[in-house]
């Protein structure tokens, strides 16, 4: 078994970053993903579409091993992170995290300072040697997320303080701080504006020249701009998945038609 | 279920079959300015044209008020699409019945002079091939409007025949030139109308299976041609 280490550069060999065999989830007795394949591509936004409760989010959060904290939840099946399993025994799922970052529908920064919410996962993680190399990361990680502009001159103000779109731009910020290859995000604009969710929509596009991206949403409008691949889900399947220009204008299914023309129900 | 879209799909299909119909009646009445000989008819048919334009311009007006306000995807997306370029089409074929009328006020001046019969039987076909199109579109029948593709060829034909026997015409007696120039640009136009009558075909496929097989003879004839799959 490899262990599951960053940075990976052996894993540019490969087109497809993440993929998913046979994955099948349950919470307690209710099964929430059934036999769920879907390869992930390398530096593309790829966008889960369904109706709530379909998986996506369940999905999503496979990838990262953020279910193994929800108690009674069990995960079968297989999902390699360039050829790797990350259920692999000595895979560390604080290293896999690292890796593959997460950012949240409501943004989440830290009770602290703009600099303390980025330069805090670099330190655990023993990425940087002191102040000088913290500062290094925390600046071009700032820039990456396209908020140090903003924010340059108060770097040492709460994080908190900042607007909606800030605070996510920070969360960005901070989960591309730990150098990751992935960043998984659920329904990131839900709350905000319609400037700030531009804001990140071109900085999705921006990320994904170093980053994959697995973007979570229920604007059909948002997956159709932002991404290069679509997946839809239903009742805990994938249904449908495929380039993104083409699931919008000629799905192959008829469920997946109906969801995205909005007869569903 | 009624989606908010749907009324504004439908709206826009009952703009487009209103634009189509008028555009049947333009070019009937253009046909029948040539072959009665009337004048009077041949006139109306400028200010009728004038109509089509409008309503393409109220079918420009709601497509991109569809477009904005609905963002159609998938099937919705291909009708708004389709619209869109049938009115294109068939503000054409507006423009062709005015040409056609104004080679009938030229005729009209010569009220004993013959009419070839080919002319007659491409009119019949030019005008069968615009309403199988719209009525394929009104229907949304691929079938129908794959029929239209195929019939394309004939009106190509019948063309041809015109021209020819114009040519021999104004062979045999140039004095009667203008005439058989005459009928050669009214050829010309109802071929011009099958033409669009057959780019509305192509669309009412692309409505309802979603495949564009526009120029589709031409470009699987050539031999460079390698189909891009779209992705990336």
């Amino acid at each position: 078994m490899t262990t599951i280490s960053r940075p990976a550069e052996r894993s540019q060999l490969y087109l497809t970053k993440i993929t998913t065999r046979d994955l099948n989830v349950w919470y307690g007795e209710k099964q929430a993903l059934f036999s769920v394949n879907l390869d992930i591509e390398r530096n593309r936004v790829t966008s889960l579409i369904g109706p709530s409760g379909c998986g996506k989010s369940t999905y999503l959060r496979c990838l990262n091993r953020m279910n193994d904290v929800i108690e009674g939840c069990r995960v079968e099946g297989k999902i390699a992170l360039d050829g790797d399993d990350v259920h692999g025994e000595d895979v560390d799922p604080v290293q896999l995290r690292a890796r593959v970052g997460m950012v949240f529908q409501k943004p989440n920064p830290f009770p602290k300072s703009v600099w303390e919410n980025v330069a805090y996962g670099p330190r655990i993680h023993g990425l940087a040697t002191g102040r000088a190399e913290l500062d290094e990361i925390v600046t071009t990680s700032l820039e990456r997320a396209g908020l140090f502009a903003e924010v340059k001159d108060r770097l040492d103000d709460p994080g908190t303080g900042l607007s909606g779109g800030q605070q996510q731009r920070l969360c960005i910020a901070r989960a591309i701080a730990v150098q990751p290859d992935v960043i998984l995000m659920d329904e990131p604009c839900s709350a905000l504006d319609p400037i700030a969710t531009a804001r990140i929509e071109e900085l999705m596009e921006e990320l994904r020249a170093r980053y994959t991206i697995v973007i979570v949403t229920h604007s059909m409008q948002q997956a159709a701009r932002v991404s290069q691949r679509t997946a839809f889900f239903h009742l805990g399947a994938v249904v449908e998945e495929g380039e993104t220009g083409k699931l919008f204008t000629d799905p192959r299914e008829e469920r997946t038609r109906d969801y995205i023309t909005g007869r569903f129900g | 279920m009624t989606r908010i879209v749907d009324p504004v799909l439908d709206d826009l299909r009952q703009k487009i079959l209103r634009m189509g119909s008028l555009a049947e009646a333009i070019l009937q009445k253009s046909l029948d300015a040539i072959f009665k000989r009337d004048a009077a008819l041949a006139r109306e048919v400028r200010i009728d044209d004038l109509e089509i334009d409008r309503m393409e311009l109220a079918i420009d007006e709601a497509v991109l008020r569809a477009l904005a306000t609905q963002a159609p995807v998938a099937d919705d997306l291909r009708k708004v699409v389709a619209i869109k370029m049938m009115a294109t089409d068939i503000e054409r074929v507006g423009d062709l019945a005015r040409n056609i009328a104004k080679s009938a006020l030229r005729l009209s001046e010569d009220p004993a002079g013959e009419l070839p019969d080919g002319l007659r039987i491409l009119a019949d076909e030019s005008r069968r091939i615009l309403r199988s199109a719209l009525d394929s579109f009104s229907q949304y029948d691929a079938k129908r409007a794959a029929d239209v593709l195929d019939d394309d060829d004939v009106v190509d034909e019948r063309q041809d025949d015109v021209i020819r026997n114009a040519i021999a015409g104004i062979s045999r007696n140039p004095a009667r030139t203008s005439q058989e120039v005459d009928f050669i640009l009214v050829a010309k136009n109802l071929e011009r109308v099958a033409d669009h009558a057959t780019n509305i075909a192509e669309d009412v496929i692309l409505v309802t299976e979603a495949r564009n097989v526009k120029h589709a003879s031409k470009l699987a004839a050539d031999p460079g041609a390698a189909e891009g799959d779209g992705d990336g």
